[in-house]
């Protein structure tokens, strides 16, 4: 394969994102020194310890500062991709962060003063896992199969691409992730990802993962597992971060055939920890009379219920304790069972999905014979049970749910590449697509669950003698009334001959590509020369802004991604010892004197360590290890600034 | 098909204008693989079979599968971008063609315009007892809902399939009758619209 086509796959999630790429041996998960693959979808920008210019900071460690920088910490930037400030009116109240209306029904993020979108967002992600997979690969990449929601619409996925385009990245193609899943457990990597991935992936010295790829395609004469096997039917139940989606597909010879898909955009992880939060607020407010509700406490409280979450996947019952200050000490037992109840609504609701699915697909639960779970949020017991209950049948939970969608990414990568050439995505767009017409209501000229590429051709004229313009508002959704629809975009078509009113024939192509993303496309026949009309979209970012993002990234552009590293982690080195420093001033005397000591000698060896190492990954790891030798400390502080830091609401 | 020799293939030629082979598919060359937009040729004629309303479904389905390897987008990787552009239209194409075959309500209605019947604008008559009844039925359904009366939606459910059913036989009865006279082409167009009508009563349960 021409080296220089290397086509990486990227999971871009709500809170997690993933790069893989495939090779001749078959995909692989392109992993960190400590070998972990997942990199956080956060993004924090702090202050320089000397008050210079200010950090970024990406993955794992704006995760962790998340707490102590709750304004200038973005997290789940996914949910707000694409979307405009109506749309996001329930979100706002539990991100710390600050989320304005931007020009054209796009939101922007405010940090330090700064505004951001959600494309630059993401576009920070996308370029450390296109660095990430630049220092594994020893080459520039430039191309990229990028995975979204089933679920997300046009505007999400205009975004999604934009982002990566800001990333420095062509967007070769962006498919659904549930679609990417299937790919995966379909083509027979499902053995390999069973082996490989639980417990513990079998690593390379290079750091990845090599999965064992008997039957991975290689050529035509390779035929994948089911090529000679009959067709199967296979659900794929996708609950990640914050969205749910899940399809219904055929797999045969080959061909992954989806032939429904439902979803929501707004229900996922997220909304399980918000549970927890609000039965929090709820009894301190009860027992204390307290208010918790300043920006700090928002992000302390998201980390807290995700380990409540996590505990009761584990265990029975998990203890919260919050030190609220002043002798206050909010403290109580949860059981499974309670938590079951404050979530079953939730897990209801990706239920009567997939009924909408299988009803869409023709199929009752017993065609389905396989449910493949993909997504973090899949461990949840409660979530095992009830997919088992509704299709009567336990699920496929073999797969690593992190990780198989973007596999399947890069499986996709390697079709687009041309080194794979025996499969095939067959998708649908999830959402019917319409114009609005006279009085409001919706002529729809696609219907949800139509296989994409799709196309569809509407007449339309003018109404005033000598008219050389038309607005056309495009909508997306299930609802009869515009209104209750979301409004893909207004597109003007301009440069139409001016004749009496009524006599123009513009003939308007709405084509959705296999990317889901609707292409709009115009033409007067009336004039003869069925002259191409300008179509002009009215909404999200314009060219201009995407390349804008691209030009002045928040992030640097890097020559050398050794200096670079070297530089990052020098900095966090700095910025972590510093913080340290601070705490055990803050609340140093909490602990035990010979602990107080030996952190005091850690910080001293560390920097000590930065200041004269050529070994990048020697200092990586002692940075790890510093992390962990400061746990207790962090914790401490975290509680304090629970306790009583709410002055900065 | 051996009987394609005889069909017209509108605009597309006998061979590839590119490679000057003979060409088995309308849409696409299967040796130098040029793509043809095929405006003009029936759903039927892309998938190689008669124009009759009964068809086998798993004949269908390979034959869609297997074109769909040939023309979709991915198959033309780094292609300028005219290919790419022709290909998704000629995958939408075949996408299309696909539904409306596999579809026995969409194939009929397909059948009866191409020889020769009215279309559901140009013939909107809906026979009155089926508007009486899906009125009435609407109403059932709506208060049923409104009462959550579970028992009830059940057998509006059942009813509603009964009908959707019957209607169904009817139009394939005088499908396959097509083109048939001006009498059989306007009943199945009753029949085409009163089976939208309950098709929709079924969404909404």
């Amino acid at each position: 394969m021409d080296e220089t086509e290397t086509i990486l796959g990227i999971d871009l999630g709500t809170t997690f994102s993933l790069v893989a790429y495939a090779d001749e041996e078959g995909p692989h998960i392109i992993r960190d020194e400590t070998g972990e693959g997942r990199l956080p979808s956060v993004i924090g920008v702090v202050p320089s310890p000397e008050g210079g210019k200010p950090q970024v900071t990406i993955g794992w460690t704006a995760r962790n500062h998340a707490v102590e920088n709750p304004r200038t910490t973005v997290h789940s930037i996914k949910r707000l991709i694409g979307k405009g400030m109506d749309d996001i009116r329930e979100e706002l109240p539990f991100l710390a962060y600050a989320v304005t209306a931007g020009p054209r029904d796009t939101l922007q993020v405010e940090i330090d003063g700064g505004r951001y979108t959600p494309e630059e967002i993401s576009s920070v992600i996308l370029r450390a896992l296109r660095e990430r997979a630049e220092h594994h690969l020893g080459r520039a990449v430039r191309k990229a199969v990028i995975t979204v929601p089933a679920y997300f619409d046009d505007a999400q996925r205009q975004a999604t691409r934009d982002a990566g385009q800001a990333a420095g990245l062509e967007v070769v193609r962006i498919i659904n992730e549930p679609t990417a899943a299937a790919l995966a457990y379909g083509i027979g990597v499902r053995e390999a990802l069973e082996h490989g991935a639980a417990p513990a992936p079998a690593r390379t010295e290079s750091g990845h993962v090599s999965l064992p790829q008997p039957t991975y395609p290689q050529g035509p004469s390779d035929k994948p597992a089911n090529a000679s096997a009959a067709a199967q039917t296979v659900a794929v139940y996708d609950l990640g971060g914050g969205t749910f989606d899940v399809s219904i597909l055929r797999i045969e010879q080959g061909v992954f055939q989806v032939l429904s898909t439902a979803g929501d955009t707004h229900l996922g992880g997220d909304d399980f920890d918000r549970e927890i939060i609000k039965l929090v607020q709820r009894e301190v407010q009860e027992q204390f009379a307290l208010p918790i509700d300043s920006p700090t406490t928002r992000q302390a409280l998201r980390g807290f219920a995700e380990a409540v979450k996590i505990r009761l996947s584990e265990q029975g019952q998990a203890n919260l304790e919050l030190d609220l200050g002043d002798e206050r000490v909010y403290r109580r037992t949860i059981t499974r069972e309670e938590y079951e109840a404050l979530i079953d609504e939730l897990v209801e609701r990706t239920l009567v999905l997939c009924r909408h699915a299988l009803r869409d697909a023709g199929l009752s639960p017993r065609d389905v014979e396989q449910i493949v779970l993909v997504g973090g949020s899949t461990r949840i017991p409660l979530v095992r049970r009830r997919v088992e209950e509704a299709f009567d049948r336990p699920p496929y939970t073999a797969l690593n749910p992190d990780e198989v969608v973007a596999i399947g990414a890069a499986m996709q990568a390697s079709v687009l590449s041309g080194a794979a050439t025996d499969m095939l995505l067959l998708d649908v767009t999830p959402l019917s697509l319409g114009i609005e017409t006279m009085g409001g209501a919706v002529g729809k000229l696609i219907v949800r669950n139509t296989t994409i590429p799709c196309r569809a051709t509407e007449m339309f004229t003018t109404f005033v003698d000598g008219q050389t313009a038309i607005k056309i508002k495009v909508l997306q959704g299930e609802r009869e009334l515009a209104a209750d629809c979301r409004t893909l975009g207004e597109f003007e078509l301009r440069g139409i001959p001016a004749m009496p009113a009524g006599l123009p024939k513009v003939e308007v192509e709405f084509l959705i590509d296999a990317n889901g993303i609707l292409n709009v496309a115009a033409r007067e026949q009336r004039s003869g020369k069925q002259a191409g009309i300008q179509v002009v979209p009215n909404h999200g970012l314009t060219r201009d802004e995407v390349a804008r993002i691209t030009r002045e990234s928040i992030e640097f552009a890097r020559e050398d991604i050794d200096a670079h590293r070297r530089i990052d982690l020098v900095n966090q080195v700095e910025f972590d010892t510093h913080k340290a420093e601070q705490m055990l001033a803050k609340v140093g005397e909490r602990l035990e004197p010979a602990e107080r000591e030996r952190i005091e000698r850690d910080i001293a060896a560390l920097r000590k360590l930065a200041a004269e190492t050529q070994d990048l990954d020697e200092l990586h790891h002692a940075l790890d290890a510093f992390g962990k030798s400061t746990l207790h400390l962090a914790e401490i502080g975290i509680s304090a600034a629970l306790a009583g830091k709410d002055e900065d609401r | 098909m051996a009987s394609n020799a005889n069909t017209s293939r509108g605009t597309v030629p006998a061979k590839c204008v590119s490679c000057d082979r003979s060409m088995d598919s309308p849409l696409f060359c299967a040796h130098c693989r040029t793509l043809y937009p095929a405006d003009d040729v029936s759903h039927f004629e892309l998938f190689g079979l008669e124009p009759s309303y009964d068809q086998d479904p798993e004949v269908i389905r390979r034959t869609y599968l297997n074109l769909a390897r040939a023309i979709h987008p991915d198959r033309f990787p780094r292609a300028a971008e005219e290919v790419e552009r022709l290909s998704e239209r000629v995958s939408a194409r075949v996408n299309r063609a696909f539904q409306t075959l596999s579809d026995p309500v969409l194939r009929a209605e397909y059948l009866l315009e191409m020889l020769g019947g009215k279309s559901a604008t140009q013939d909107k008559n809906v026979p009155a007892e089926v508007l009486s009844r899906t009125l009435m039925l609407r109403e059932e359904i709506e208060e049923a809902k409104a009462s959550d009366d579970q028992e009830s939606l059940g057998r509006l459910r059942a009813q509603v399939g009964k009908l959707c059913e019957q209607t169904l036989a009817a139009v394939a009865e005088l499908a396959r009758r097509l083109p048939g006279d001006e009498k059989c082409r306007q009943a199945l167009r009753a029949k085409l619209n009163s089976m939208k009508y309950y098709q929709k009563l079924l969404e909404q349960l």
